[in-house]
């Protein structure tokens, strides 16, 4: 716990469904043992169906949501079109290996569908910019342990968007619950070609 | 590396000397092999990725292309392997464009070296390169620091030990391609099976004098995850919701109509 | 560090190391180098057949030892100066050791705080025939008649002593080196595997490897 990317505390994860994702995160935001908010989101919005969670130090959270809404507002001018959850992937992990010695605390999610072929991807990376690809979920954040159990177990693939949401919100919420840095809250985005479902989740608040 | 920054560095120094430690980053403790054989050579690796004692990846990509035709094993810093070897592939093809040419391993293997000893050591890729160029096939590696190994066959990463003691004791002059191929897939097993830092499937990838080099992601699969015996799916409605907002995305069609030739004649005003 | 007191034996964690034992020997036809062809990381050998000897140029070769990547990296670049050199020189003349010898120096000295880097340099020239020229680190330079280093060597300093005879015939200089680095290697746990030897005469370059079974007695 004596590390950077664990004084603030929160958890994100994202799953891939049938021609859909989910993406969601915690609301909490403390100092140490301290809460001091209960909504502090943690998934920014590029573009219609792609979509970033960033956790780890808040200051770095807030410094990488700024870098990359400046970095995307120059990609849509320069090609005229969104960005790709690819395309986001890649400019994520360029961007945190350029700080290779000097990286900031972060566990960046990218998930998304893609703009023509609806294709669901997600990914995770490390504090330095290794991307991980993944086919079923991702997960980052204090809680990272707590979710890889709670995902390995409740996850199936090919869920429809309703089925998906219980998933990853159950995952979610009962990964947090065993994490005191974790909790207070919890956003899930649900992805589809047509719609964008955002639900504020009932949490415990302790 | 030109633009890497050290923005951030003082920081976190400072923030090391509060107490606050590093936190792990993506690592493949690693078995990765390669094995010449008569006409060519063969790499594998394993596909676990770990962060401290976290399986981060069941099933990640060790083998890179630098080349067509030379292809590349990475161990050690994850985030380091691949970037220094995404850096060397476009610098070497620029490099082949500018002399005309096939790009050579020797070409990849000193650009990566004198890359890595710049770094003294703090990049940390450790690489078996391996490929076929006009002067023929070739088996190499590179280590974080910059020393070159040559040989005819060679392991790298946490179980090299493991995957050593295989190419030891089975490996013998002039192999065939298929016996290369289950040699290297054999060393890499046995890390998979003997070493904590490695796991689940082999990858490899042969490179023939002559041929194209061919992939084979996922050559074995010993760890397939069973099916659960019981679905975990929840009955809709268990999460309580707060609050919902939905944004529909419409698709918008543009049709564009073009009129008959009787409007076109109506256009000509000095007809 | 205060430049009195310079740690020389550190190695970065986690290196590849030449704990070696390497020779170079001059006798009537010219001069022969020989080394073992162990690396090891920390107590793991990282390659049992590794050629120390390197070629810097025609008839001028090196024994590297310490910090692998470090003598590759200097073995590396006095070969392009050399090879620039070269290109410099009347046709049909070739350079002489002295100048090799000289660029490792030049490098090691100027770089003695960031290397580990150990080497002896032996060549054939028409002008001064076989000459050995120790660069130990530091980056001084010491032209000798023969020159031994590398953690073996401490074990054969002694014996070479008593042993050496200038002039010797092609023959009994390869059995002085082989048994020689035959006890380096047998008392000292960081050397092994072949004897590697190059020798180098008006004729060239000739290349020889002796097995355990070999030299072992």
């Amino acid at each position: 716990m004596s590390d950077p990317s664990s004084i603030n505390g929160g958890t994100a994860v994202a799953m891939v469904g049938k021609d859909c994702i989910a993406i969601a995160s915690d609301l909490r935001l403390g100092n140490q043992s301290l809460g001091l908010a209960n909504n502090f989101e943690k998934v920014f919005q590029f573009g219609d169906k792609t979509f970033m969670a960033l956790t780890g130090l808040a200051s770095d959270v807030i410094t990488l949501k700024e870098t990359f809404r400046l970095k995307n507002n120059l990609y849509n001018l320069r090609e005229e079109r969104e960005i790709e959850p690819q395309t986001l992937a890649n400019l994520v992990s360029s961007t945190l290996y350029e700080k290779r010695f000097g990286p900031y605390f972060i566990g960046p999610i990218v998930a998304g569908l893609d703009s023509k072929t609806s294709k669901p991807f997600i990914c995770g990376f490390d504090l330095i910019g290794c991307i991980d690809f993944a086919k079923d979920f991702i997960v980052s954040g204090t809680a990272t342990d707590q979710l890889y159990g709670m995902c390995e177990s409740l996850y199936e693939p090919n869920l429809e968007p309703e089925d998906l949401f219980e998933t990853i919100s159950q995952a979610l919420l009962n990964a947090v619950d065993r994490d005191a840095l974790s909790g207070w809250g919890a956003v899930v985005y649900i992805v589809t070609k047509d719609k964008v479902v955002k639900r504020t989740l009932r949490t415990r608040q302790d | 590396m030109p633009g890497l920054s050290f923005d951030n560095y003082q920081r976190n120094h400072f923030l090391t000397t509060r107490g606050y430690g590093q936190p792990t980053a993506t690592s493949t403790g690693t078995t990765i092999v390669g094995c010449k054989f008569k006409g060519g050579v063969v790499i594998a690796a394993d596909t676990r990725a770990t962060a401290g004692p976290i399986v981060a990846d069941k099933n990640c990509e060790k083998l890179h292309r630098l080349a067509p035709k030379i292809w590349c094993a990475g161990a050690g810093t994850a985030a380091d392997t691949e970037m220094v070897t995404q850096l060397i592939a476009s610098n070497l093809e620029l490099h082949s464009l500018h002399q005309n040419s096939q790009p050579r391993v020797i070409t990849a293997l000193t650009m990566l070296k004198q890359h890595l000893f710049k770094y003294q050591g703090h990049l940390g890729a450790y690489l078996i390169v391996a490929g076929v160029d006009p002067t023929g096939a070739h088996l190499l590696s590179v280590q974080a620091h910059g020393s070159t190994d040559i040989g005819q066959y060679q392991s790298l990463g946490s179980g090299s030990l493991a995957a050593m003691a295989v190419l030891e004791s089975h490996w013998v002059p002039d192999m065939s391609k298929e016996d290369a191929m289950k040699l290297c897939a054999d060393a890499i097993e046995s890390g998979i099976w003997n070493d904590l830092g490695s796991g689940s499937n082999v990858d490899l990838c042969v490179m023939e004098v002559g041929k194209d080099a061919e992939l084979y992601r996922n050559h074995l699969t010993p760890n397939v995850r069973s099916e659960k015996a019981r679905s975990y799916k929840f009955a809709r409605g268990t999460t309580a919701v707060l609050r919902e907002s939905i944004r529909d995305i419409l698709d918008v069609e543009e049709t564009v109509i073009t009129f008959g030739s009787a409007s076109v004649d109506a256009m000509e005003v000095d007809a | 560090m205060n430049g009195i007191s310079v740690d020389i034996n550190h190695l970065k964690k986690g290196e590849v190391n030449l704990g070696t034992s390497i020779m170079a020997v001059k006798f009537k036809d010219g001069v022969i180098l020989g080394a073992d062809s162990r690396t090891t990381t920390g107590s793991y050998i990282a390659n049992r057949v590794t050629d120390k000897l390197t070629q810097i140029h025609d008839t001028i070769y090196c024994c590297r030892s310490g910090s692998a990547a470090d003598t590759q990296a200097v073995a590396d670049m006095v070969k392009y100066y050399l090879q620039m050199y070269a290109s410099q020189l009347p046709f049909d003349e070739k350079p002489q050791t002295k100048i090799a010898a000289n660029i490792f120096q030049e490098i090691c000295y100027n770089n003695k705080d960031n290397l580990t880097a150990g080497i002896i340099c032996a060549g054939y020239d028409k002008v001064n025939k076989g000459t050995v020229y120790s660069i130990p680190i530091g980056g001084s330079i010491h032209q000798q008649e023969y020159a031994i280093a590398g953690s073996g060597s401490t074990f054969v300093y002694g014996w070479c002593n008593e042993n050496f005879k200038p002039e010797m015939e092609r023959e009994e200089c390869v059995d002085f080196i082989k048994t020689a680095l035959a006890e380096a290697i047998k008392w000292d746990g960081s050397s092994g595997g072949v004897i590697r030897m190059v020798v180098l005469t008006e004729a060239g370059v000739e290349r020889l490897v002796y097995y355990p079974e070999d030299y072992q007695k």
